[in-house]
């Protein structure tokens, strides 16, 4: 459930939220989306993996927690358990809307909206304010904004990244097979990782339209995510090890 | 200044073979059985410490039932976070049991000249690092307006808004700002003596002390009790408050007036009820008044309220009103007329020996002074410190242990009085009494000397040097430069070095903090609420770095 708000100081003067990490928050998800121009940092801690929506047919990228529903093995009690957290989860409860205007960029109809349902809406007077006494933005929503600003440029130009994938062949299907300590298997199916072998014989020209795009950086750093997997799986063994 | 029993013990036995450290191994050397006398806060407390610290010792309470304690100390220093976290006591089990709320430093109001803009902040986060003549050159350079304290750390703006200095999420004890606690004596007495008996394994006698036996050296070997056993000892603390039966009665430890500079005796105390959601105020409240000074300490169940005076300069009856027009004007709707004060008089001033052979003076039986800066509590945990750190293993050196803890003690003394008359001599208020506290005659010469050089420097490290010293240069600055004392004018002239950028900086950066501060921090009210529904309420995840 939400209930999605346009974020004002007239309605939300007294709005306090809570910022911290835990399952209480929603934090304990297996998967967040990310945006290219991320992938630098999401790579030093977590898988890069490509999905496509059914509906829609567009790919998106998603960084990846865990192996099933629910399972976020970098949650450890209030702690996050790596130095980068991707935007979209850092966000949270915050989220870009659109204005209803006409003749504006998309960049200029960009509002703050806030998820009243979230459990990080706080109701105790616990929690960092998001309004100064004066109505300015206290130093937390100031992040929070500059943090909106940055994702939402960066959903803006993943289209663009992920038809220039396609168009070049670079995706494809991916199964993993996850052999864990206590014998059982996890499959992760249903993703998309960089086809490294057409990576490789790409041309001057494609590598040149990558490369002026701004696309190539992020390919490879997708492709340098990939060993993050058997960190993944060190986490799911440590888990399981205590029991 | 030389007690009777002492003297008595040396007629007997010259050169005592305990005076210097190489006592044969004929009278039995080790200390090991510690005797406190007295359960108000002090007793508990060095019972608890001294448990908690030396669990090889046998510590032993004893207390007359029939005994009030005084039960005016409310107010801590920081120090008894990390007190409390030696003996093992939760921070939030402390809170829900002792009535506590958090106490970030004290205001002063109307120290200066009484008008109705005159207020200033000694908040317990001290200035930023850094050579205090920059940040004070950082400081006129770039907000000469706003209060010293203001500028020098976000506390100010904390406390302006009744938040807390944490959020429950934290560690225990640990803080994003530096704090104390306003608390009710008579719950922490309840609460450290549970403790005590419980988890630390200490011995509560209740007995009334009805004598002491003397060895043949001048030590004293045991306590008389009303009708039980004699209770026998190495080392006997006395926490008998006022009464002092052991450091006065049996030692004659000497006493050391320090009226002539520190002039209040006499205070009315009364504790005002307050509704369940009103704020709670983030630092005690000390007003002045014509003859003396209002203390204001905000628990979350009610308000205690003393009013501080000088018999000299004003009457009972006098002070009884300042008392209800403060409560009336400070709490409307409050009964004020129907509040029975309680009356204490009191004299100021020390022990000459707080330590003599092996007996232990710690809390108001060692000193008094006016709680204007609530050292009665730190003092108690000081000596403990002193008394742990340095502990006399064997009878043989304890008498060097008490030279130096006499020496140490009287030191701080002197700072406490002097550092509580520097609030008094940088008034502008023209009553009498206030003419009188800055007559020279009654500004102790170190007092004097100090506030000639803070002519042309500011308080520093090097005014005071010792370990643990009780009033920081912090703590002088905050009163100097919140009382409006003149910033030396060698402070301007390091405005044009490269030093004072950073300065300016650093007020940057506490200017950055108070707000990201003022944004994360709960109010006082919620804070205390939630603390005490803990079961039903857990804290949920944090959202600030302590730093």
């Amino acid at each position: 459930m939400s209930n999605h708000q346009i974020l004002n100081f007239g309605d939300h003067a007294e709005l306090r939220v809570h910022a911290g990490v835990g399952t209480v928050f929603g934090d304990n998800v297996m998967a967040c989306l990310i945006v290219p121009g991320e992938f630098r940092a999401v790579q030093g801690h977590y898988p890069i993996v490509f999905r496509r929506d059914i509906a829609s047919g567009a790919f998106s990228a998603l960084a990846l927690f865990g192996f099933e529903n629910g399972e976020n093995l970098f949650l450890d009690g209030d702690r996050w358990d790596a130095r980068y957290r991707p935007m979209a989860q850092n966000i949270q409860p915050f989220l870009i809307g659109r204005a209803a205007s006409e003749g504006q960029s998309a960049a200029q109809k960009a509002q703050i909206h806030v998820d009243m349902d979230s459990p990080r809406i706080s109701a105790s007077g616990e929690g960092v304010r998001v309004f100064d006494e004066d109505g300015r933005s206290t130093p937390y929503l100031e992040t929070i904004t500059a943090r909106l600003g940055d994702l939402d440029r960066g959903y803006r130009q993943s289209g663009g990244f992920h038809a220039a994938l396609e168009r070049l062949d670079l995706l494809e299907p991916f199964t993993l097979e996850v052999p864990l300590d206590d014998g059982s298997r996890h499959t992760l199916v249903g993703y998309h990782t960089i086809a490294e072998e057409r990576l490789a014989v790409l041309d001057g020209d494609q590598l040149g339209e990558l490369q002026a795009q701004g696309y190539l950086l992020p390919v490879f750093m997708a492709v340098a995510a990939l060993p993050r997997f058997s960190d993944l799986v060190a986490r799911k063994n440590a888990r399981l090890a205590l029991g | 200044m030389k007690s009777r029993s002492v003297r008595a013990a040396r007629l007997f036995f010259p050169a005592a073979q305990d005076n210097v450290g190489y006592a044969p191994g004929t009278m039995k050397t080790s200390v090991q059985n510690i005797v406190i006398v007295g359960g108000g806060t002090a007793g508990w407390l060095s019972a608890c410490v001294i448990a908690a610290r030396r669990t090889d010792l046998s510590v032993t309470l004893v207390e007359a039932s029939d005994i009030a304690t005084i039960g005016v100390g409310e107010g801590t220093w920081p120090t008894m976070r990390k007190t409390l976290a030696t003996i093992g006591i939760g921070e939030a089990e402390f809170l829900r049991e002792c009535d506590a709320s958090f106490k970030q430093g004290s205001r002063f109001d109307g120290w200066v000249d009484g008008s109705a803009a005159d207020s200033y902040l000694h908040p317990f986060t001290p200035p930023p690092s850094g050579d205090m003549r920059d940040l004070l050159a950082a400081w006129q350079a770039s907000a000469p307006d706003i209060p010293f304290a203001a500028a020098m750390s976000a506390q100010h703006a904390i406390c302006a808004r009744d938040l807390a200095p944490r959020q429950r999420a934290m560690p225990d004890y640990a803080g994003a700002l530096n704090y104390g606690y306003h608390l009710d004596a008579g719950k922490v007495a309840v609460l450290l003596a549970r403790h005590a008996t419980s988890r630390l394994g200490v011995k509560h006698i209740s007995a009334e002390v009805t004598g002491v036996t003397v060895r043949q050296d001048g030590d004293i070997a045991a306590l008389e009790l009303r009708d039980r056993p004699a209770l026998p000892g190495d080392l006997f603390i006395d926490c008998s408050g006022h009464a002092a039966i052991l450091i006065g009665d049996h030692c004659r430890a000497g006493w050391i007036d320090r009226s002539d500079v520190s002039f209040n005796d006499r205070a009315l105390a009364v504790q005002v009820p307050v509704a369940p959601d009103a704020p709670i105020a983030a630092q005690t409240i000390a007003t002045a008044h014509a003859a003396g000074w209002l203390w204001d300490i905000a628990l979350p169940s009610r308000r205690g309220i003393g009013c501080v005076y000088a018999s000299d300069y004003m009457g009972d009856d006098e002070a009884g009103q300042v008392l209800q027009d403060y409560v009336q004007r400070k709490i409307p709707g409050s009964t004020a007329a129907q509040l029975q004060p309680r009356k204490l008089s009191f004299r100021t001033g020390h022990r000459a020996e707080f330590w003599n052979r092996n007996c232990l003076a710690i809390g108001l039986s060692a000193g008094f002074i006016e709680p204007l800066e609530a050292s009665a509590i730190v003092m108690i945990e000081l000596s403990l410190e002193a008394l742990i750190e340095n502990f006399p293993a064997r009878r043989a050196v304890m008498n060097i242990h008490a030279a130096r803890f006499n020496d140490l003690f009287r030191y701080r003394w002197d700072r406490i009085v002097e550092f509580l008359k520097l609030h008094y001599v940088l008034s502008r208020r023209t009553e009498p009494y206030w003419l009188a506290q800055r007559a020279p005659g009654s500004i102790p010469a170190r007092l004097a000397e100090q506030l000639a050089l803070w002519r042309d420097q500011p308080p520093s490290a090097w005014d005071f040097p010792r370990v643990d010293e009780i009033f920081s240069a912090a703590s002088q600055q905050y009163v100097l430069y919140g009382m409006g004392f003149p910033v030396p004018t060698a402070a301007a002239v390091s405005l044009a070095s490269g030093a004072n950028r950073l300065a300016i900086d650093r007020l940057a950066e506490v200017r950055q903090r108070t707000r990201a501060l003022s944004s994360a921090l709960p109010a006082n009210r919620t804070y205390l609420a939630a603390a005490t529904l803990a079961a039903s309420s857990p804290a949920l995840p944090g959202e600030l770095a302590t730093s």
